[in-house]
């Protein structure tokens, strides 16, 4: 029962994950592409928990704060590309 | 009799559901709003409800699973700090992107009733 409605809802997942990666490509400016890229990676996140619950591998979960670690890095670094010019040290 | 099990499940398929309904409809609203803040609404409800809530879900529907061990303590709790993470993460950044790209002109304000720290890029 638990396991049909995991599978089910990764691949309500990965289907958002498609319609996303179209805005992400075609977005018309930066700030469009990177705020697509940011919610498909919370998306990714959230699809890493799910798949190690499902195949019972736990260890599959570490990935899962780097990533969203990650993700607010390439925030800040665009929000200060944007502003400054440069990336800065 | 309701068993801690059925209740703690039943709590997180709801939670798994709920997320996936909003990063479907975050997904929509990223191909169908016009410009980009317009679009931050649809990624604040892809961040906090298609991703916080469900981890929370994940991590009430780990604990219940015999199946993985001993390590079912380590997904529950690795599922709660990955919350809290982005839970706090996940409005920084998109204000601080929404600041960097009013600031450095990059879209333009529409629709526009006034914008009073840069009346040039209104509407």
């Amino acid at each position: 029962m638990i396991a049909e409605i995991i599978l089910a809802v990764i691949i309500i997942y990965i289907v958002s994950i498609i319609l996303l990666a179209i805005r992400a490509i075609k977005g018309p400016t930066i700030g469009d592409q990177v705020l697509a890229i940011d919610v498909i990676t919370y998306i990714t996140v959230i699809l890493f928990v799910l798949i190690s619950i499902y195949m019972k591998a736990a260890l599959l979960i570490v990935i899962a704060i780097p990533l969203a670690l990650w993700i607010y890095a390439l925030d800040i670094y665009i929000a200060k590309y944007l502003e400054k010019g440069d990336l800065g040290a | 009799m309701l068993s801690i099990e059925a209740v703690l499940r039943g709590v997180g398929a709801a939670l798994l559901c709920l997320g996936a309904f909003a990063g479907l409809v975050s997904a929509i609203g990223f191909y169908r709003f016009k410009n980009f803040y317009l679009r931050l609404h649809a990624a604040t409800v892809g961040t906090i409800w298609g991703c916080v809530f469900p981890l929370i879900g994940a991590s009430l529907i780990s604990v219940t699973m015999d199946e993985l061990g001993e390590a079912k303590w380590f997904a529950a709790g690795a599922s709660i700090v990955t919350a809290v993470i982005v839970f706090l993460l996940a409005p920084a950044g998109s204000h601080a992107l929404a600041r960097a790209v009013h600031k450095a002109r990059v879209a333009r304000v529409q629709p526009c009733i006034s914008d009073a720290l840069d009346p040039n890029l209104c509407g």
